[in-house]
């Protein structure tokens, strides 16, 4: 199974004084399985193009094919979109602003039951979404969303689109705004949800650093056009490229340059934080033989484990 | 001795909460922000901050002890004009603060509420659009702008009033790392050449390395309050109220825990590489 998106193109407010071509020309597949990473400046269309995978703009030009659901630009032609907006879900940024019902159960049924679902089922799947995310269903299935922390929040809006157990999920800038622990928190829980529930997630941030942590690919947009699109150990050996553009480049990359420069030997590609202290700790522990050290050193401060909700409901201040 | 901008008095504030519960976001605070200075405050969601920089002018007024903004207390509603003209804020969302259609009008909408002349209100628009280097953007229109921008704009409208403090309540956090830089240059600029008292509430741990001040909240209490290499020092503390260290003080701290002698106190990057570089 595959979305493939061929030659799109996108242009806001055509034929306006405010006309922008937001996509010019997108030709992508992504795959089953895949654990991508979006970046690109605000403005380089990166938006634009997760909003036409369920649909949320209609095609002006071009084809996307998302698994099997096939959507055109022909206005005769009526595309499937109950049926794409099950198979990907999406979460915005800042997804709590969305939260409207009474109580949680509520809130995370309104999907589900959209999708036309019976009791039984729609149920079934709130208490699993709840517990998905690491929530206490019990404990939470009653309360107002309005009462929750901003974490918490976060959390059921998120529960909310898992609940349609989407194949595809898609986060635009999932960790926008919260305190460290929270952004650790939101980050254990997408690793957990792709392995438990949606075996194909897309992620969109500004923070290289964190994107580094766990996607196995990512693109680069800049000016409505696909500006890289490769594994993630390669894409940093364009490293300058990318400075040239403006984008951030993640501070293990910068870190393993400035050694290198300095005649440090560090080995392999190092691209996330995990990869610095490995390679570090490989060149000490060659250096030292009589006094070697761990070599498997995990860069996160804070350690928690999703399976125990408990963890998730600690620590957690009032909104 | 430096002049004491704003000064909190064992101050506490407390939400009401369903079935006549209170709950206290701040918890008798003591705290004196001197003139000139550049104060970051950090804490988790929920720690108090928000609550404490609302109070700082007067939007929220304490339900216990005393908060004094060059000498004028906010709970006084004859001072609260002074309170407000003295102590801008910034907050969030940079959307939520845009009020008119163009750059100028909205700059100027301050000012005018103030009642300050109109040749004045000209001059201090061309001074607050100049410090935040968006001359050439007064007349755009905010909608169309980058976040980065706006927020720009936002710390102009509130340039404009003239305070002596500013403070910028998580006004990086929705922008994009090229907004933030550009949001952060600003202020530090305001800081040095035009002597503003800045207090910058942040979730970011690399931007609190800049202020003079560092001032950690937990529960609505100060928990560390210090030049930030020495709260950053306090890494074991930092970590177990959820807060975390800078990037590279969290390297130093993994590596020096495994046995490798770098000194976990370190917040600058080049002094982390030059130790790796003897060591490797």
């Amino acid at each position: 199974m595959q979305i493939v998106v061929k030659d799109l193109n996108y242009t806001y407010s055509a034929r306006t004084p405010f006309e922008r071509h937001a996509l010019k020309g997108v030709n992508l597949t992504i795959n089953e399985g895949d654990f991508l990473g979006i970046i690109g400046h605000t403005g380089s269309g990166k938006s634009t193009f997760i909003m036409h995978l369920n649909g949320l703009f209609k095609l002006q030009s071009g084809e996307i094919d998302v698994f099997d659901i096939k959507l055109v630009p022909d206005k005769k032609k009526k595309s499937d979109l109950r049926r794409l907006r099950g198979t990907v879900g999406m979460v915005f940024q800042y997804p709590e602003y969305q939260l409207f019902e009474d109580t949680v159960e509520k809130d995370v049924a309104f999907g589900p039951k959209n999708m036309g679902l019976d009791a039984d089922e729609v149920s079934k799947r709130v208490k699993r979404a709840i517990e998905l995310v690491g929530l206490d269903y019990e404990d939470i299935k009653d309360r107002a969303p309005f009462e929750l922390s901003g974490g918490q929040k976060r959390r059921v809006a998120i529960a909310g689109i898992i609940a349609m157990q989407p194949k595809v999920l898609i986060l635009d800038e999932p960790t926008a705004g919260l305190d460290p622990y929270g952004k650790e928190q939101i980050l254990s829980l997408i690793t957990h949800l792709k392995k438990e529930c949606s075996p194909t997630v897309i992620v969109i941030s500004h923070d290289v650093d964190e994107i580094t942590r766990f996607a196995n690919r990512i693109i680069v947009f800049n000016n409505g056009k696909v500006m890289f699109d490769l594994p993630m150990n390669e894409l940093f050996r364009h490293a300058d490229e990318l400075h040239a553009v403006g984008l951030e480049i993640p501070k293990a990359v910068r870190i393993a340059q400035k050694l290198r420069e300095r005649g440090v030997q560090l080995e392999g590609d190092i691209v996330s934080l995990n990869d610095l202290l490995h390679a570090i700790v490989v060149a000490y522990n060659k250096k030292h033989i009589d006094e070697t050290v761990d070599e498997n050193l995990n860069f996160s401060a804070f350690e928690f484990d999703l399976n125990d909700s408990s963890t998730c409901k600690k620590g957690e201040g009032k909104a | 001795m430096a002049t004491s901008a704003i000064k909190l008095e064992n101050v506490s504030f407390s939400y009401p909460m369903s079935e006549g519960e209170e709950h206290k976001a701040v918890n008798g605070v003591s705290l004196d922000i001197e003139e000139g200075s550049f104060v970051a405050l950090v804490g988790h969601n929920g720690s108090g901050k928000s609550t404490l920089a609302k109070l700082l002018n007067g939007l929220l007024v304490p339900t216990s002890g005393r908060v004094s903004v060059y000498g004028a207390d906010t709970a006084d509603d004859k001072k609260i004009y002074e309170v407000r003209s003295s102590v801008g804020m910034v907050f969030q969302n940079p959307d939520n603060q845009m009020i008119a259609t163009n750059v100028e009008d909205d700059i100027a909408f301050g000012p005018e509420n103030l009642g300050v002349p109109r040749e004045e209100i000209i001059s201090r628009v061309d001074w607050a659009l100049e410090k935040v280097g968006m001359s050439e953007f007064r007349n755009a229109t905010p909608f169309k702008m980058s976040g980065g921008q706006k927020q720009r704009l936002a710390i102009a409208g509130v340039l404009a009033i003239k305070p002596r403090v500013m403070v910028l309540d998580e006004s990086t956090a929705m922008l994009d790392p090229k907004g933030r830089d550009e949001v952060m240059s600003v202020i530090k600029q305001l800081n040095r050449e035009e002597k503003m008292t800045v207090v910058h509430i942040t979730h970011y741990m690399d931007e609190a390395l800049e202020a003079d001040r560092l001032i950690v909240m937990n529960e609505g209490k100060i928990v560390l309050d210090g030049k930030p290499s020495d709260v950053f020092a306090e890494h074991e503390l930092l970590t177990k109220i959820k807060l975390g260290v800078p990037c590279v003080t969290q390297l130093a701290v993994t590596l020096a825990k495994a046995g490798i002698k770098v000194d976990p106190r370190t917040i600058d990057e080049e002094v982390l590489i030059d130790s790796l570089c003897k060591l490797l």
